[in-house]
């Protein structure tokens, strides 16, 4: 929650969920040459904000404040770069991401009652990086959104689901993409993700 | 079938959830007009024709939409939030006897 | 050389051969042929036997219409049924066999069917095995008796049972114009849109793009027909907003204009590539569709139209233009309309002496008449063909005058002596999937056609043939100004081309079927002949639909797509009603057939994703038997060596309550509930209070539905003002979620409250039993964990193992007991050193059996019994019913039907027989075995209480509460387990709660 405590001291380094499946180096259809590659991006923050309807020009004021990154106008809108990133999945809603821990922390102090809700969930989230020439084909097989440069501007993020697993997905690049799904669902979904990476020779990173 | 989420865009009916008649009423909380209840509960408009509904886009951005779906031919005539719209069946009671 | 092979012309490369078998027998081909081109440059002529009357049957099309020759291909033990050997691209290694036929193709025993003609007519199975059951062999009956044989001596492939293991693979994709068919009319549609800068995807059912273009041996703007297509495919491949499909069936139009298409990616292939899928299903959203899916030639009926050797016309001309085959050497043609000139035309090029050219109609233009001389072909105009002849192979055919006005035949039969016979009924325009978009068909009287009508509510563009625009000229024109439309441009579109065409006038003489003494089909694939079509009528079938389920016409895996027009015309006729009258079926996806495996796509195995908790792997490690509940995977026991489930929880039990145990509840759902109105919220969501509720602390919830039935339960955290963590059961967490959003979107949209799921956040492990305070004690850094600083019911934060911790005393298994949250990623570490400070104190990790047992002793209810039928006041949960405020269900609880004394309530069991009690086995007053009657209620769940050293139960009983300390029976038929069980209270053990308060 909000006011969870930031660290006094060194805390041991946080688990993976994809730990026994995640396996570095080229797989797949490689031979031919790696058109994807995959990694965990495991950001030590990412939090969920929330703004009361007619306090979004405030939220955004102060994620600007906080992150240094100014979100573009209209809806799934947002920007990557320097280690954070921020993009708008819901009316009013936002999802901030940072390399760093303690973010919360660090919103706790701008964004009041009266602007809305803080939630952290750099726990629950399992950030999953696809980038290359073939991350729109491969994503494709999983989402049914338009990953096509012009319906999936660089910065924005979408909500969508495969299956029963909810991903907020973020283009990072121009063919890059950051997918958040929940921790519990990260093994299964990172398994079908290489499964679907084979075609085009993948490799992790 | 593509419904067009006002904010996520059109999207395959797949990552949405009907949430039901959007026709009904709520009674006050404290009412104790049990007919109210009992209509709100259980009655559900069943036309042939525009259909005033409450769907919410589940696998998206998680809000509720009223939309005008026609129930013969799928053809969806509008969407719009749920919330800020609250009294859009009023207004539109798309499938009534009106 | 094959013996049919041309010298030259075709689009094969002869320079590579291509073996294959068939039937067992070696043969070659080359890069390009289909199996169906490549075994008629063999010189084979039998294909398959019929499905009814086992009749040889050869090569009817050069394409996916083909009804007559369908394969099956193996691949290892995999085998593949009914693949129309004309859509077989051949490749090394590729191993096909006929169908239908016993012992062999050549020779098959069931040939003698034919000779049952009469018996086997239309609706030979309703009237022989239905109807009422006289004697021993009538009805029904003698269907069992014969269905062995039946089943064996009909039908097509057969399924294979072996494994599939192909991987199939889905795929989403998005465009301003799909275009549907590569032919001259979809390359110009998809080449205009290309150039106005739209995303196009354009989808070719064969391998090469081109359709007609490729064997129509036109010229195009100064070229030849195939090289303008495959100069128009090299344009567009340089569009990178274009996307080529070939070996792609779009085979389903559907709402928002998302079309469903099939790519078929390694058939064709010796090997996949590694990763690569068998199948490619496209779901394609397409803001305009461009139609350009051609048209179907259409036999002729008459007798014996169905002897290998007789062909559609355009066919016959494919198998010389595209693989340099000929189908035979000494042709006759017999036609309706003035295409079959060109086929003519076309086979003589390639070699074939053209014996006569059979026309129903009297008279015929200068221009027929000018291309049948130069096909040097004798015209035998106001003919019909009235029979073939010949065995597996034709050998001659039988004309005589005809009279197409009124049908009738006259004259002395003649013979002509032929190997081949290539008709041609007219075409029929492709509509499937505008039929299938909502557009009901046209009937035009000068194409004898049905014809496709605007489009309703898709968004779709027809061009060519689909139109029944017929010519090359017109597919282009039509095609281009289709393209322009769908990109959204305006502009005029560019010059009409030029092509060099044969000449004809695209409408045919209104003949369907040649009446004469013999079978005449009109569905091949279903034997379904001209005269089933007329019994169909004189038994009363007059609907179109009826017509079809009862011949079971147009219903074979081809779905009539030669059949329907020459079906309904000679329905119409028996009606005496005009073809538009009798009306068209409405044409359903799929448009060919689509493997099971590309629907279900990457939904392999087990379908269902999988979620784990943070401390997954540790218990897999630690000997965890894993037990799935909806997605998550939850330990069911630690199992010792030779330990049963049972012996494993009762010790995992046991231990808890003797000294203490840890459980893993990650999976409970959890929900943040923030912002200012959250508490009000709360308690408009909750039947008790909350707002109430002083930060720190903790309270058991309900809620119910609208109607006034239980819900959920679960313990609410306030960690502080505005901020509450909301737990649910973990089966219904999902649905909680959704009915506390549809509450603040639709209901309540002026409350400040957010709502959140983090139950992926928090990593949870619940310890309880005498000794957990002191095992938390020796862990927990950061705060106390004494009574005075926390009581039941309240939170604490601290640390473990250096990791952040809120601790909340609260209980499940009865015991004093403590759940201990952390962030997911710390999970384990937490775990582990809580097990690790247990030891010295005998702490067990127990699963899901001993957790359910604990409950069970303790009478908490879960899902069982909050079943969706049952109140709080069948629970025993009246007493969090708050009266000083309305909520979700207050007013709808009370109802009459919801308080009535005889409705089930919830209520322990004892067996009194020392035997377990089964899940789901009735309560009886008195017990019956052989006529189990007068249920009571019945049990939701059961176990070995280790605390009570009994089995016992948690049932729902009429009028449960009064029933305490009385006696009754289970009554299981089913598992035949009867017995006597007290009823007593649901809180068999430590009733009062001096265990979990201490």
């Amino acid at each position: 929650m909000a006011e969870r405590q930031s660290p006094e001291r060194q805390l041991p380094e946080r688990l993976s969920p994809l730990e026994p499946v995640f396996h570095t180096g080229s797989h797949g259809n490689f031979e031919h040459g790696v058109d994807v590659i995959l990694t965990e991006t495991r950001p030590g923050s990412i939090l969920q904000l929330a703004a009361w309807p007619g306090a979004e020009k405030q939220l955004i004021e102060a994620i600007r404040k906080v992150t240094g990154l100014a979100l573009p106008d209209g809806a799934g809108g947002g920007v990557a770069k320097d280690g954070k990133a921020v993009f708008g999945f819901a009316p009013g809603k936002f999802t901030v991401v940072d390399e760093a821990e303690g973010l919360a922390s660090a919103f706790a102090k701008v964004v009041t009652p009266a602007i809305g809700t803080i939630t952290d969930l750099s726990h629950g989230r399992t950030a999953i990086r696809i980038a290359g020439p073939k991350a729109e084909w491969v994503l494709a097989k999983f989402f049914a959104i338009d990953f096509a440069l012009p319906a999936f501007p660089i910065g924005a993020g979408r909500s969508t689901t495969h299956h029963d697993v909810f991903a907020q997905i973020q283009r990072s690049g121009a063919d890059q993409f950051d997918v958040y799904v929940f921790r519990s669902f990260a093994r299964s979904f990172w398994k079908a993700l290489c499964h679907a990476s084979e075609e085009v020779g993948y490799e992790v990173q | 079938m593509l419904i067009t989420c006002p904010y996520c865009g059109p999207r395959d009916v797949i990552e949405f959830t009907y949430q039901g008649d959007g026709n009904r009423e709520r009674p006050q909380p404290a009412s104790q007009d049990l007919d109210a209840w009992n209509a709100y509960v259980y009655d559900r408009l069943n036309p042939a024709g525009d259909h005033n509904e409450i769907w919410q886009h589940s696998g998206g951005c998680r809000t509720h939409l009223r939309m005008v779906r026609n129930t013969v031919t799928h053809e969806i005539s509008s969407t719009g939030f749920a919330r800020g719209d609250h009294n859009a069946a009023a207004r539109h009671k798309a499938g009534g006897k009106s | 050389m094959s013996p049919r092979r041309t010298e030259t012309g075709g689009r094969i490369d002869r320079l590579r051969t291509i073996r294959f078998t068939f039937d067992g027998a070696p043969y070659t081909g080359h890069a390009g042929d289909t199996l169906a081109s490549a075994l008629l440059a063999n010189g084979v002529t039998l294909f398959g036997r019929s499905f009814k009357y086992h009749r040889p049957r050869g090569l009817l099309s050069a394409g996916v219409e083909e009804p007559n020759a369908l394969v099956t291909v193996l691949r290892g033990e995999v085998r593949e049924p009914n693949i129309a050997a004309t859509m077989v691209e051949i490749y090394d290694g590729l191993v096909a066999v006929s169908q239908n036929r016993f012992p062999s193709l050549a020779w098959d025993v069931n040939a003698v069917n034919q000779l049952g003609g009469k018996i086997l007519a239309a609706g030979f199975y309703y009237k022989t095995f239905m109807g009422p059951v006289f004697g021993p062999l009538k009805g029904t009956r003698f269907w069992m008796f014969c269905e062995h044989f039946i089943r064996r001596a009909a039908g097509l492939g057969k399924a294979g049972i072996a494994a599939d293991t192909s991987r199939y693979e889905r795929m989403n994709a998005f465009c301003d114009v799909l275009v549907v068919g590569s032919g001259p009319a979809g390359l110009s549609a998809a080449k205009a849109a290309a150039d106005q800068g739209a995303r196009v995807i354009m989808t070719e059912l064969e391998p090469r793009f081109g359709g007609s273009a490729n064997w129509s041996g036109e010229t195009i703007d100064g070229a030849p027909a195939a090289d303008w297509a495959a100069r128009t495919v090299t344009q567009l491949e340089g569009h990178d907003t274009v996307r080529l499909l070939p070996r792609t069936t779009a085979w389903g139009y559907y709402d928002g204009n998302t079309i469903a298409a099939l790519e078929r990616v390694t058939d064709h292939k010796e090997t996949p590539g590694k990763g690569e899928p068998r199948h490619r299903y496209w779901a394609i959203r397409a803001k305009t569709v461009v139609l350009a899916t051609g048209s179907f030639e259409r036999p002729l009926v008459f007798p014996g139209n169905d002897r290998p050797g007789v062909m559609l016309a355009h066919a016959g001309e494919r198998y010389a233009n595209d693989y340099g085959v000929l189908p035979g050497d000494r042709i006759a043609l017999f036609t309706n309309n003035d295409s079959a000139y060109r086929s003519a035309l076309a086979l003589k090029k390639a070699g074939a002496a053209i014996v006569a050219i059979v026309d129903v109609r009297p008279e015929l233009s200068a221009e027929m008449r000018s291309l049948a001389t130069e096909a040097e072909a004798e015209i035998v105009s106001g003919h019909a063909v009235v029979a073939t002849e010949g065995g597996k192979a034709l050998s001659g055919l039988k004309v005589q005058r005809f009279d197409m006005n009124s049908g009738t035949l006259s004259g002395d039969a003649r013979s002509i002596h032929a190997n081949c016979l290539l008709m041609s009924g007219g075409w029929s325009p492709t509509i499937h999937l505008a039929s299938q978009a909502g557009a009901r068909a046209e009937w035009n009287a000068d194409r004898q056609a049905f014809l496709p009508p605007k489009p309703t509510q898709q968004q779709w563009i027809g061009a060519g043939a689909f139109n029944g625009s017929f010519s090359t000229v017109e597919a282009i024109t039509e095609g281009r100004a289709a393209g322009l439309s769908a990109a959204g441009a305006t502009g005029a579109p560019a010059a009409v081309p030029d092509v060099e065409a044969t000449p004809g006038n695209p409408d045919p003489a209104p003949v369907f079927e040649i009446k004469a003494k013999g079978k005449s089909f009109v569905d091949f694939q279903h034997d379904v002949t001209a005269e089933d079509v007329r019994l169909a009528h004189r038994e009363g079938f007059v609907s179109v639909e009826h017509l079809k389920r009862y011949t079971t016409l147009g219903m074979a895996t081809d779905q009539g797509k030669n059949s329907n027009v020459p079906g309904l015309a000679i329905m119409a006729e028996a009606l005496g009603k005009p073809i538009p009258e009798v009306g068209t079926t409405r044409f359903r996806p799929p448009y060919s057939a689509v493997s099971i495996g590309s629907l279900a796509a990457e939904r392999f195995g087990d379908l269902k994703p999988e979620r784990l908790t943070p401390m997954h792997d540790w218990h897999l490690a630690n000997g965890a038997t894993m037990y799935s509940a909806g997605l998550w995977f939850r330990p069911m026991i630690y199992g010792l060596a030779g330990e049963t489930i049972e012996q494993a929880y009762v010790r995992e039990a046991r231990a808890t309550r003797e000294s203490a145990g840890i459980v893993d509840v990650s999976t409970l759902g959890k929900i943040a509930v923030q912002g200012p109105d959250a508490g009000e919220f709360l308690d408009r969501v909750y039947t008790n209070m909350f707002s109430t509720l002083a930060v720190g602390k903790a309270r058991y919830g309900l809620m119910l539905r609208e109607d006034g039935l239980a819900f959920d339960d679960g313990t609410t955290w306030r960690l502080g003002e505005q901020d509450f963590l909301m737990t649910t059961t973990t089966a219904n967490t999902g649905k909680v979620m959704q009915h506390l959003e549809y509450f603040l979107d639709v209901i309540w949209p002026e409350l400040k409250v957010t709502v959140t799921s983090v139950t992926d956040e928090w990593a949870g492990a619940a310890i309880g039993g005498p000794k957990a305070r002191a095992i938390l004690a020796a862990c927990v850094t950061g705060t106390a964990v004494d009574n005075t600083a926390l009581p039941f019911m309240g939170i604490v934060r601290g640390q473990i193992a250096g990791v952040p911790v809120m601790i909340c005393r609260l209980s499940f298994s009865g015991e004093m007991a403590f759940e201990v949250y952390s962030g997911a990623g710390y999970g384990t570490h937490v775990w582990e050193a809580l097990v690790e400070a247990g030891k010295p104190f005998g702490l067990v990790t127990y699963g899901l059996e001993a957790l359910g047992t604990m409950r069970i002793e303790k009478g908490h209810v879960t899902g069982a019994e909050i079943d969706g039928r049952t109140t709080a006041r069948d629970l025993h949960l009246d007493w969090m019913l708050s009266k000083k405020k309305p909520f979700i269900g207050s007013a709808m609880m009370d109802r009459e039907g919801l308080i009535a004394p005889e409705r089930l309530q919830l209520v322990g069991l004892v067996s009194l027989d020392n035997r377990p009690l089964n899940g789901g086995a009735h309560i009886v007053e008195e017990l019956d075995a052989a006529n189990p009657h007068d249920s009571i209620g019945h049990i939701t769940a059961c176990c070995y209480s280790p605390a009570l050293g009994k089995h016992i139960a948690l049932a729902l009983v009429e009028g449960g509460k009064a029933r305490h300390g009385t006696r009754a029976f289970v009554s299981d038929p089913l598992r035949k387990r009867f017995g006597p069980v007290e009823i007593v209270s649901n809180h068999f053990y430590d009733p009062d709660g001096s265990r979990m308060h201490g």
